[in-house]
C-alpha cells in the first residue's frame, strides 16, 4: 500500500508541474507573439507610410510630366519650333490629298468619323 | 517591553496612514479618471492625435482630342516659424526672398515675431506665417537647399560649452524647421492665352486651414462643382516627432478628385483662329475682334475666341477691357447678317420667292418720315430677293420685312433664338431679351417703334450676341433646324472613364428644309464677284455666307466713322462641315469698313487652314486639279 501511495503522489506532482509549465509557455508565447505582432504592425505601418508617400510622389511626377507633355504639344510651341528649325511646313492643298474609298463594313460604320456627319435631329416642337 | 495595547495602537495608526494614502490615491484616481476625464482625455488626444485634411485634385479641362487645356500641378505653400528664426529674420529674408520672387523687406516684415494672448490669457509668439502660396516644386527645392546651406556668422570660441550646445541646436532648428512647406495646388494653362475666354481662370479661397482653388470665370466657373471634387480627412496618431503612426489611424476618408471636363473645342482649330484674329488685329487695329467656329449639324463649338484677351496663368494680365467673353456677353447690332433671318422667314411663309422683284428706290426710301439708304455707293433699282441678299440691299430687306409684318418677323426672330439664352455652358451669357421682345398691346400684339419694322430687317434697332446670330445662320446651314451650342463633350473621372456624355441637342425646326435649301443657294451668291464678300470665297469649296456692316451707336446716335463689321459663312455650302463667324468692332478703316472686305479674308484664312486640318473633302476642285488627282490615281 505504502509503495502505491508513494508512486501515486509522485505522479500527481509531475502532472501539475507539466501543466503549469505548459500554461507558462503558452502565456510566454502569447506575450512574445503579441509583442512580435505589435512590432510587425509598426513595421508594416512604416512600410505603408513609405509606400503611400512614394505613390503620392509618383502621382505628382505624373502630373508634372503630363503638364510638360502638354507644353510640348502646344500648337504655339510647335509653330515656334517649326519656324526655329526652318522646316517650311505648310498644309497640304486639297488637290494633293488622294482619298481611298473605304469599304463599308459593319466595323467601319461603328468607327467615329473625322468630320461632323451626325444625322439631323429634329424636335417634336 | 511595550504593552500589547501599544502595539495594537501603532498597528492601527500605520493602517490608518496606509488607508489614508490609499484614499488619497483613490481620490486622485477618481479626480483624473472621472471628474476631469473629458478635459484630460481631450488633452491626451491633442498630444497624440492629428487631423489631416486631404485636398482633392481639381479636374483637368481637355480639348476634343484629349489635349490638356488646363491642369493642376503640385505646388507648395511656403510658411515660416518666426519663433525659431529668433533674431535671424534679416538673414533668412535675404536668402529666400529672391527665390520666392518677393520683396526682401516684405519677407522680413512677415518673419517678425508677433505676440498675442491665447485663450488662457498667456502671452505667446506666433509660430506660423504664410510667406508665399503656389510656389512651384523646383523653387521650393531651391529654398530648401538655401536654408540648409545657411551660414550664421557667430564666434563660438567665447561661448561656454552649454551655450555652444544651445547655439548649435538653434542653428539646426533654424536650418531644418524654421521655413517649411505645405502641399498646395497650382492651376496651369499649358497653352497660355489660347481659349482663355472659354476656359476662364481660378481664384483661391481658404477652407479647413488649406487653400482651395475655385472657378472664377469661364468653364472653370460653370463646372466648378464638378472640377473641384470633395476634400477628405484623416484622424490619426502621431509620435513625439509628429510622424504619423499608421496603425493608429482612426477616420480615413480619402479625397475624391474632381472630374475632368472634355470640351468640343479643338486646340489646333482654336490656334488657327487666334492666329488669324491676331493678324487681322494687327492690320486693322479694331477695338476688338472675335470669331466662332462651329459644326452646324451638331452645334459643337470647335473654337471661340476674342481679342484682346489675357493669359490665365498670369492674373495680372486681366483687365476690364479684356476680361469678358464678348461672343456671349456683349450685344451688338448685327447689320446685314440679320437679313438672313428676315428673308428666311419671308420665304418660309411664301410671302416672297427668290425670283420676286423688289424695287429698291434707287438708294433712298422714305418711310414714316425718315429716309433709309443703301450702302454709300449703291443706288439699286429693281432687285430680285436673291439679289437683295447678294448685294445686301437695306431697302430691299426693309420692304420684305414690311411685307412680312411685325408679328411674323418677331416670331421668326424668336424662333431663330434671338432674345433668348442659347444655353451654352458658360457664365455671363446675355439674352438681349429687351432688345428683341417688343412691348405688347392689350391683344398681345407687339408694339414696335414707328420705324422699327423698316429698320429691324436691315439689322438696325435690334441687338444680338455674336453666338446668337452665328447659331441662327447655322440653323439655315443645318436644313432649318436650330441646334443648341455644344461646348462640353463629356465629364471624365481621374481614370479617364466617361461619367457623363453630352449629345447634340436640336432646339426646334425654324424653317422647312426647302426654304433652307433656297437660302443656301442665295447665300452662295454673296461670295461671288458680284456679291459683297468675294474675298471670302475658297478655291476648293463652295461657300455660302452673309456680310454685315453696322453703324455703332455713340452717345445715343449712329456714328458715321465707327462700324461693327461681320462675315458669317459656312462650307461646303450644300453639306456644311464648318460655320465660321468673324466680327470686327470699330476697325481703323472707320466709314470705309465693310464686312466682306475686312472679315471676308479672315474667314478665308481660317476656313482654308481648318479644311486642311480636318481633311474636309473638297466639293469644288478646279478642273486641272481634278484631272491631276485622277492621274495620280491611275
Amino acid at each position: 500500500m505504502a509503495k502505491n501511495k508513494k508512486s501515486q503522489a509522485a505522479s500527481i506532482r509531475f502532472g501539475p508541474a507539466l501543466a503549469a509549465s505548459f500554461v507558462c509557455l503558452v502565456i510566454a508565447g502569447a506575450a512574445v507573439g503579441y509583442v512580435w505582432q505589435k512590432g510587425q504592425v509598426i513595421q508594416l505601418g512604416k512600410q505603408y507610410r513609405i509606400a503611400e508617400s512614394k505613390l503620392a510622389q509618383l502621382r505628382d511626377d505624373n502630373e508634372s510630366m503630363a503638364k510638360t507633355l502638354a507644353d510640348m504639344k502646344s500648337p504655339l510651341r510647335l509653330d515656334q519650333r517649326v519656324q526655329e528649325l526652318r522646316l517650311g511646313l505648310i498644309p497640304a492643298r486639297p488637290s494633293q490629298v488622294f482619298r481611298m474609298p473605304e469599304p463599308m463594313t459593319q466595323e467601319n460604320n461603328n468607327l467615329p468619323r473625322q468630320f461632323a456627319a451626325r444625322p439631323n435631329q429634329e424636335t417634336t416642337q | 517591553m511595550k504593552s500589547r495595547a501599544q502595539l495594537v495602537y501603532r498597528a492601527l495608526v500605520l493602517l490608518a496612514l496606509v488607508l489614508l494614502a490609499f484614499a488619497g490615491l483613490g481620490f486622485r484616481l477618481v479626480d483624473l479618471q472621472v471628474w476631469r476625464h473629458d478635459e484630460l482625455s481631450a488633452r491626451a488626444e491633442a498630444n497624440t492625435q492629428r487631423r489631416f485634411w486631404q485636398t482633392a485634385r481639381r479636374g483637368d479641362i481637355l480639348d476634343a482630342n484629349g489635349n490638356l487645356l488646363a491642369t493642376s500641378v503640385p505646388a507648395e505653400t511656403v510658411c515660416a516659424d518666426p519663433f525659431l528664426i529668433n533674431g535671424q529674420q534679416s538673414l533668412v529674408a535675404r536668402t529666400i526672398a529672391p527665390l520666392l520672387q518677393m520683396d526682401e523687406n516684405e519677407v522680413f516684415q512677415r518673419l517678425q515675431p508677433r505676440l498675442y494672448k491665447n485663450s488662457k490669457g498667456e502671452v505667446c509668439t506666433n509660430r506660423y506665417v504664410v510667406l508665399q502660396r503656389k510656389v512651384p516644386e523646383d523653387a521650393w527645392l531651391k529654398i530648401r537647399a538655401a536654408m540648409t546651406n545657411l551660414s550664421v556668422a557667430v564666434d563660438e570660441s567665447r561661448m561656454t560649452k552649454a551655450e555652444r550646445k544651445e547655439f548649435r541646436n538653434f542653428v539646426f532648428c533654424l536650418k531644418q524647421y524654421s521655413v517649411f512647406a505645405e502641399p498646395d495646388e497650382l492651376r496651369v494653362y499649358p497653352n497660355g492665352a489660347l481659349a482663355a475666354h472659354v476656359l476662364g481662370f481660378v481664384g483661391t479661397r481658404q477652407t479647413n486651414n488649406t487653400s482651395e482653388l475655385f472657378g472664377y470665370d469661364g468653364i472653370e466657373r460653370f463646372f466648378d462643382s464638378k472640377l473641384s471634387g470633395a476634400s477628405g480627412w484623416r484622424v490619426t496618431g502621431v509620435d513625439s516627432h509628429k510622424h504619423e503612426l499608421v496603425q493608429l489611424r482612426d477616420q480615413d476618408v480619402g479625397a475624391r478628385d474632381g472630374l475632368s471636363v472634355q470640351l468640343t473645342i479643338d486646340i489646333a482649330i482654336q490656334h488657327i483662329v487666334e492666329e488669324a484674329l491676331a493678324n487681322a488685329y494687327r492690320e486693322h487695329s479694331p477695338q476688338g475682334i472675335s470669331a466662332i467656329v462651329l459644326r452646324p449639324k451638331t452645334g459643337e463649338i470647335l473654337a471661340m475666341s476674342s481679342l484682346p484677351n489675357f493669359d490665365p496663368n498670369n492674373l495680372q494680365t486681366i483687365t476690364t477691357n479684356n476680361e469678358a467673353n464678348v461672343c456671349i456677353s456683349r450685344l451688338y447690332e448685327p447689320g446685314s447678317t440679320f437679313k438672313t433671318i428676315v428673308i428666311s422667314g419671308a420665304l418660309n411663309e411664301h410671302i416672297v420667292s427668290l425670283n420676286d422683284t423688289v424695287f429698291c428706290e434707287n438708294g433712298a426710301f422714305h418711310y414714316g418720315g425718315i429716309v433709309l439708304h443703301d450702302a454709300e455707293h449703291d443706288h439699286f433699282g429693281n432687285l430680285t430677293v436673291q439679289q437683295v441678299l447678294q448685294k445686301s440691299s437695306n431697302i430691299g430687306a426693309s420692304k420684305i420685312g414690311i411685307k412680312m409684318g411685325p408679328e411674323k418677323l418677331y416670331d421668326y426672330m424668336t424662333d431663330f433664338g434671338l432674345g433668348e439664352f442659347t444655353g451654352i455652358p458658360l457664365p455671363g451669357e446675355v439674352s438681349a431679351h429687351q432688345f428683341v421682345r417688343p412691348p405688347r398691346d392689350a391683344n398681345g400684339k407687339p408694339i414696335w417703334g414707328k420705324y422699327s419694322i423698316a429698320q429691324i430687317p436691315m439689322g438696325q434697332g435690334v441687338a444680338v450676341t455674336r453666338l446668337q446670330i452665328a447659331m441662327a445662320v447655322a440653323a439655315i446651314a443645318n436644313g432649318g433646324v436650330l441646334m443648341r451650342p455644344m461646348l462640353v463633350k463629356s465629364l471624365r473621372d481621374s481614370d479617364g472613364n466617361v461619367v457623363e456624355k453630352y449629345e447634340p441637342q436640336a432646339v426646334r425646326r425654324v424653317i422647312t428644309p426647302e426654304t433652307a435649301h433656297e437660302m443656301v443657294e442665295a447665300l452662295k451668291t454673296v461670295v461671288t464677284p458680284d456679291g459683297t464678300a468675294p474675298k471670302a470665297a475658297l478655291t476648293n469649296y463652295t461657300v455660302a455666307g452673309k456680310t454685315g456692316t453696322a453703324q455703332k451707336v455713340v452717345n445715343g446716335t449712329y456714328a458715321n466713322d465707327k462700324f461693327v463689321v461681320t462675315f458669317i459663312g459656312f462650307f461646303p455650302a450644300d453639306n456644311p462641315e464648318l460655320l465660321i463667324a468673324v466680327v470686327m468692332d470699330a476697325p481703323k478703316e472707320g466709314g470705309h469698313a465693310f464686312g466682306g472686305a475686312l472679315c471676308g479674308p479672315v474667314f478665308h484664312e481660317i476656313a482654308e487652314r481648318c479644311a486642311s486640318y480636318l481633311n474636309i473633302p473638297p466639293d469644288n476642285l478646279p478642273k486641272q486639279e481634278t484631272m491631276q488627282v485622277a492621274g495620280n490615281a491611275q
